[in-house]
């Protein structure tokens, strides 16, 4: 190329409104022939595909590694991207479209660097532990600490602006003058090339991609494209150097780049999926309200955007039960104009919207509103594409864990079974054959948290152990849908479930769920997941001081800690958790005991649970606190009786009770006086557990019978009933022994008394015990 | 007059701006008269009606800055956009107010803010349970009333009122204080913005400029909740407590040294570190959760504001100074805290058990002593 050339550059921010509005205008003044976008080079053949009538955005173009370990890219794109509308212009005026950045398999492999950088740096960390002493925090991930504003956070605080996103929007997002977008974006972009910054590597792969562009635009002029009558489209940074005043990417250089086998394809989005992925250009965080400020900005009704959102949050409160009057909305909408002019603004920013929605409609409080604001701002918007145009990096990471795990032969539609032994194969070569069926028991449990019908668990019938699984495998159409919608919530099968994990965790509302989730992320082998979940229990267990659902909890992580053996992973993370949880659940035992029977019988299994924990991790949990519990509910007369007997079995069974403690407490509990369903009801629960260490106790033997022969008539008739119940578990022969050691305190001989038992009922006998039978309910 | 010093106004800089040494304590427009004449000198932007500043310069002067060459004391610190907000409604004309536990600077804000806009903080209405419906829109000169009848020179305006007359800001002091027929009297006077006389035959329209200030405390017991109708006619603040621990060990440590000159308490100051310890242990069960973010916590049924805080190290000196060594131990502290964390008993003594065990247990030998003197008190 002889002079230098020109073609006309406009500078966006990705997903952008008003850059999106600017640039419509642009190309509509300047009616270019060709469009040439920063994206994928090799993607470009997917521009018909985007602009397609059933192609309905959010939607996002994914490059993916067809190889281990996985790469990926992903470039979203919403109805208010520039980049997506100069498409859709082009496609509209005949224009042609083109992708002029880098390649996928170049990007792809610029990332396996990035990696390798990054582990080399953590493996550094790890070997060289700083000299501060134990108590020194970890090293950070990444290793440029922010000790001093980033570029952008200086910009926003040198206009006076809270954060950067603010600035933005207020700068640019809503002037509305001829071309001003693409000057501001111009100059904004040149002066962020001139500040210093301490990235050399960023720099480096900006420097590559520039290079390549200006080829790109080389290669488009001299395909017979006069430059006048091309628009560049890129983001601002890279806006002032795409000029023929720079050297172009030589065939050497390109040649020169390392790259990785790509495949890439599109994918629908969801709004929710683009707001929780931080760092990419602006209306990442409320694309909903992006969407909003699009919609006004092509109606040219910029000025109603504000009463649009606070009416849209008015409505979402009055849904949810929350009455606010319109009056509230329009002073919000006053106020929110009020604070753009403090700043000098032309419209108020989301911040100043999302404020005024505060103080108006939330009246000061955030949480009142947090919801409708979601809403308002982030969307549930979902997007769709034509039928058939999707191959995602989903389904291959799929097909490549199944022939991984050798489990190609159970992808088909005839149903089959799997039985799994997850301990190490002592005989298998490799570490990956050794633990296949561990590995193979993770990659199911994903599908069946992904909610992938492709595998179902079995119940085994060795409950206890915990190495064994049995799967029933089977395929369908159905699980490809599931597993092509999968692709929204990850690009990998394990990358999905650890996002579904998160999502489901934020949910949660109780405990037990949460307990339910670290069990699942165990079972998938996903410790981070776990470990996210362990932090959202702990959460939770402040808000309940409900004792069943702590003392389950506790059992639960108490389970996989006992697990980690087989699936190898390190448990002791959870233990922390398992001992305040113990605490909690102990603290909160005695208020739990004050309840109905039907509540009683859920507490006792809580306090098994609680009790087999602190059996099996004495070292760790705080038994001294259970036992002082277990006493005082032991001792209290104001519990539950059953309860209180049931602390007193468990105090016996571990023998902190002595003989005579116990005989003191059964003759206090089993006192003539006490009603007689308190003292049955305490016997019912003391005669739950350990039965041979009372049936030797001859003493508490007398003493019962002492108090049924104390009894009045009314009383006997209501103590039947408790004490039926109490004697309905034992069996037969403890059923006899309780009669010889009544016999012995009756001193009549055991064989005596056998013979009267086993012998035939008289009839009036018969008639005295149908006459217990007509209990007359209404006393109780 | 407990609240005065809670945001750290700077005293030297106060009484350097001059003026009233006379009286206890002089208003803030006295006070920092200096800075307030520096700004309107420089104010450029246009000021709405009634005020005497722009909206920007009296963010300036409630924020701090500087102004050609005099520094403006920032008089509330950490919150920028709370006190955007503020001044946004006041521009407005809408009515303000401002929420937030003991401590929060709720008067101070409301104060400096009439100051700043009117160069008249004074007209206030205190709320108290015994405050009536005359206190909020006028009464009578009664020997007047009997002798003359009714006429403008008997009747005596509320500050509502005068400030309805002068298009300026009336302040309503613990307004969840007064009873709640009291307080919907100003239901109507904020939506017509009038206020009849039938006696009179006549009718006070507000001219422009005026608005309303109030404050109110939420959590504390023995309010009167606010009407729904009433809460719709303010734009509502809350008032957050320190953002950092640091500002709140500072504004602890301050008041504690003040109270203890001025209550004149027999024993040393607390440590920096013993403050510190009770400011963390506040923080954490009002947040509910541990300063690290890691662990979530109960929290007890009390408010555990910052004023409760300076309250618990004054009683902890009180308690070394009279029966004690005059140092303050773990001991004294630890029945301070006691007394202000387990209100409701059972349920609060639960959760300050669990705290005990599952967070301060694990902190190390630094806190072992204030840790056992804890636990032995919740025994």
């Amino acid at each position: 190329m002889t002079k230098p050339w020109r073609v006309n550059v406009f500078g966006v921010r990705h997903l952008s409104p008003a850059g999106a509005w600017h640039l419509r205008r642009y190309l509509d003044a300047l009616k270019p022939r060709m469009v040439l976008i920063e994206g994928l080079a090799d993607a470009s053949g997917l521009i018909p595909q985007i602009t397609r009538k059933g192609t309905k955005p959010p939607i996002a173009l994914l490059a993916y590694t067809d190889s281990l370990p996985v790469r990926t890219l992903i470039y979203p794109l919403a109805r208010y991207s520039p980049e997506f509308q100069a498409m859709s212009w082009a496609d509209e005026h005949n224009a042609k479209a083109e992708f002029i950045d880098l390649p996928s398999d170049v990007f792809l492999a610029l990332q396996d660097v990035e990696a390798e950088l990054h582990a080399q740096r953590r493996r550094a960390a790890a070997e060289d532990p700083p000299a501060k002493g134990p108590e020194a925090p970890p090293p950070a991930e990444t290793p440029p600490p922010p000790a001093r504003p980033s570029v952008y956070e200086q910009y926003a605080e040198r206009a006076g602006e809270a954060d950067y996103e603010t600035y933005w929007e207020r700068h640019f997002e809503h002037n509305l003058s001829d071309d001003a977008y693409r000057l501001a974006a111009y100059e904004f972009g040149s002066s962020l090339r001139d500040l210093e910054e301490d990235q050399p590597r960023w720099q480096a792969e900006n420097l590559v991609r520039e290079a390549f562009m200006r080829r790109q635009i080389e290669k488009a002029i001299a395909a017979g494209t006069p430059p006048e009558k091309i628009v560049a489209v890129v983001g601002a940074f890279h806006a002032p150097v795409l000029t023929g005043e720079h050297p172009a990417m030589t065939d050497d250089e390109l040649a020169s780049l390392q790259r990785r086998s790509s495949k890439f394809t599109l994918m629908p989005y969801s709004y929710f999926k683009l707001s929780t992925q931080s760092g990419y250009g602006a209306g990442n965080r409320a694309p909903a309200y992006f969407d909003l400020l699009w919609d006004a900005l092509r109606e040219s009704d910029l000025a109603g955007l504000p009463s649009r959102y606070l009416s849209l949050v008015a409505r979402h409160l009055r849904e949810a039960g929350t009455h606010r009057s319109t009056a509230e909305a329009i002073e919000g909408v006053r106020l929110a104009n009020t604070l753009s002019a403090l700043k000098g603004g032309l419209a108020p920013t989301l911040t100043d919207l999302r404020d005024a929605a505060i103080t108006l409609l939330g009246h000061g409080e955030l949480s009142t509103v947090k919801d409708a604001i979601a809403h308002v701002e982030v969307g549930t918007a979902i997007g769709e594409l034509p039928v058939g145009v999707s191959r995602t990096s989903i389904q291959a990471d799929f097909e490549r864990e199944l022939s991984r795990l050798r489990l190609e032969k159970h992808k088909t539609t005839v149903q089959q079974e799997l039985t799994l032994d997850l301990r190490e194969n002592r005989q298998a070569k490799s570490v990956d054959a050794a633990f296949l069926d561990l590995g193979r028991s993770s990659f199911l449990h994903r599908l069946r948290v992904l909610g992938i019908g492709f595998a179902k668990p079995m119940r085994t019938s060795q409950q206890a152990a915990t190495w064994a699984e049995r799967w029933t495998l089977q395929w369908s159409p159905e699980s490809e849908i599931h597993l092509v919608e999968a692709v929204l919530l990850g690009e990998t099968v394990e990358l999905a479930a650890g996002f579904k994990f998160k999502s489901t965790l934020e949910a949660c509302a109780s405990i037990a769920d949460a307990a339910e989730v670290v069990r699942d992320a165990c079972l998938c082998g996903m410790m981070a997941s776990m470990d996210a979940a362990r932090r959202r229990l702990q959460e939770l267990s402040a808000e309940t001081s409900e004792m069943t659902a702590i003392a389950h909890a506790a059992h639960v992580l108490g389970l996989i800690v006992r697990y980690g053996d087989v699936r190898k992973f390190d448990p002791e993370p959870l233990m922390p958790l398992v001992e305040e949880l113990f605490v909690e659940a102990a603290l909160a035992m005695h208020a739990a005991a004050g309840c109905d029977n039907e509540q009683a019988q859920k507490t006792i299994v809580a306090m098994n649970e609680m009790n087999g924990l602190a059996l099996e991790h004495a070292d760790r949990v705080d038994e001294a606190l259970w036992i002082e519990r277990l006493r005082r509910l032991s001792d209290a007369d104001d519990r539950n009786p059953l309860l209180s007997g049931y602390a007193c079995a468990i105090l016996l069974e571990r023998g902190l009770m002595a003989n005579e403690d116990l005989a003191r407490e059964v003759s206090r509990r089993l006192s003539p006086g006490v009603p007689a369903d308190l003292g049955a009801g305490w016997f019912e629960g003391l005669s739950k557990r350990n039965r041979y260490a009372l049936l030797a106790r001859q003493v508490l033997w007398a003493l019962l019978a002492d108090y049924i022969g104390s009894l009045d008539e009314d009383h006997f008739r209501r103590s039947v009933v408790f004490l039926r119940r109490a004697f309905g578990g034992f069996n037969p022969r403890e059923k006899r022994q309780i009669a010889e050691n009544l016999a012995e305190h009756w001193g009549v001989s055991a064989d005596t008394a056998a013979e009267a038992i086993e012998s035939e009922l008289t009839d009036a006998e018969q008639k005295k015990l149908s006459d217990l039978n007509e209990i007359n309910f209404d006393d109780l | 007059m407990a609240k005065r010093s809670t945001t750290g106004g700077d005293e030297q800089t106060a009484s350097s701006n001059g003026a009233a040494a006379a009286v206890l304590r002089a208003p803030a427009e006295v006070l920092f008269a200096r800075e307030i004449e520096a700004i309107i000198a420089a104010d450029k932007f246009e000021k709405p009606p009634g005020w005497r500043m722009s909206p920007r310069a009296v963010l300036t002067y409630i924020t701090g800055g500087s102004v050609g060459d005099t520094r403006i004391t920032p008089k509330y610190i950490g919150h920028q956009r709370l006190v955007e907000i503020a001044i946004s409604t006041l521009v407005t004309d809408r009515a303000l107010l401002l929420i937030g536990e003991p401590g929060t600077a709720k008067s101070w804000l409301s104060e400096h803010l009439a100051a700043a806009i009117n160069g008249d903080s004074g007209k206030v209405v205190q709320g108290t349970a015994g405050t009536t419906e005359e206190n909020v829109r006028y009464t009578w000169n009664y020997a007047m009333l009997i002798a003359r009848g009714p006429s403008p020179e008997a009747l005596i305006p509320s500050p509502i009122l005068r400030a309805m007359e002068s298009g300026s800001l009336a302040r309503f002091e613990e307004i969840t204080r007064c009873a709640s027929e009291v307080q919907d009297a100003m239901i109507s006077i904020l939506s017509e913005k009038t206020i009849s006389i039938p006696e009179l035959k006549s009718e006070v329209p507000a001219k422009r400029g005026f608005s309303v200030i109030a404050t109110a405390n939420t959590r504390d017991k023995g309010v009167n909740d606010m009407s729904a109708a009433l809460k719709r006619r303010f734009n509502i603040i809350v008032l957050p407590t320190p953002k950092t621990i640091e500002s709140e060990i500072e504004i602890v440590s301050k008041r504690v040294r003040d109270l203890a000159t001025n209550l004149d308490l027999k024993a040393k100051v607390p440590t920096a570190d013993a403050i510190e310890k009770v400011v963390t242990i506040f923080r954490e069960l009002r947040t509910g959760q541990t300063l690290d973010g890691k662990a979530k916590l109960k929290t007890p049924s009390g408010v555990l504001s910052t004023a409760e805080a300076i309250s618990v190290l004054a009683n902890s000196m009180a308690l070394a100074g009279n029966f004690g060594s005059g140092d303050v131990s773990p001991l004294d502290l630890a029945s301070a805290i006691q007394g202000s964390v387990v209100k409701d008993e059972e349920k609060d003594r639960v959760v300050w058990q669990e705290y005990l065990s599952n967070v301060l247990k694990k902190r190390g030998a630094e806190w072992r002593p204030l840790y056992a003197a804890c636990s032995e008190q919740n025994d």
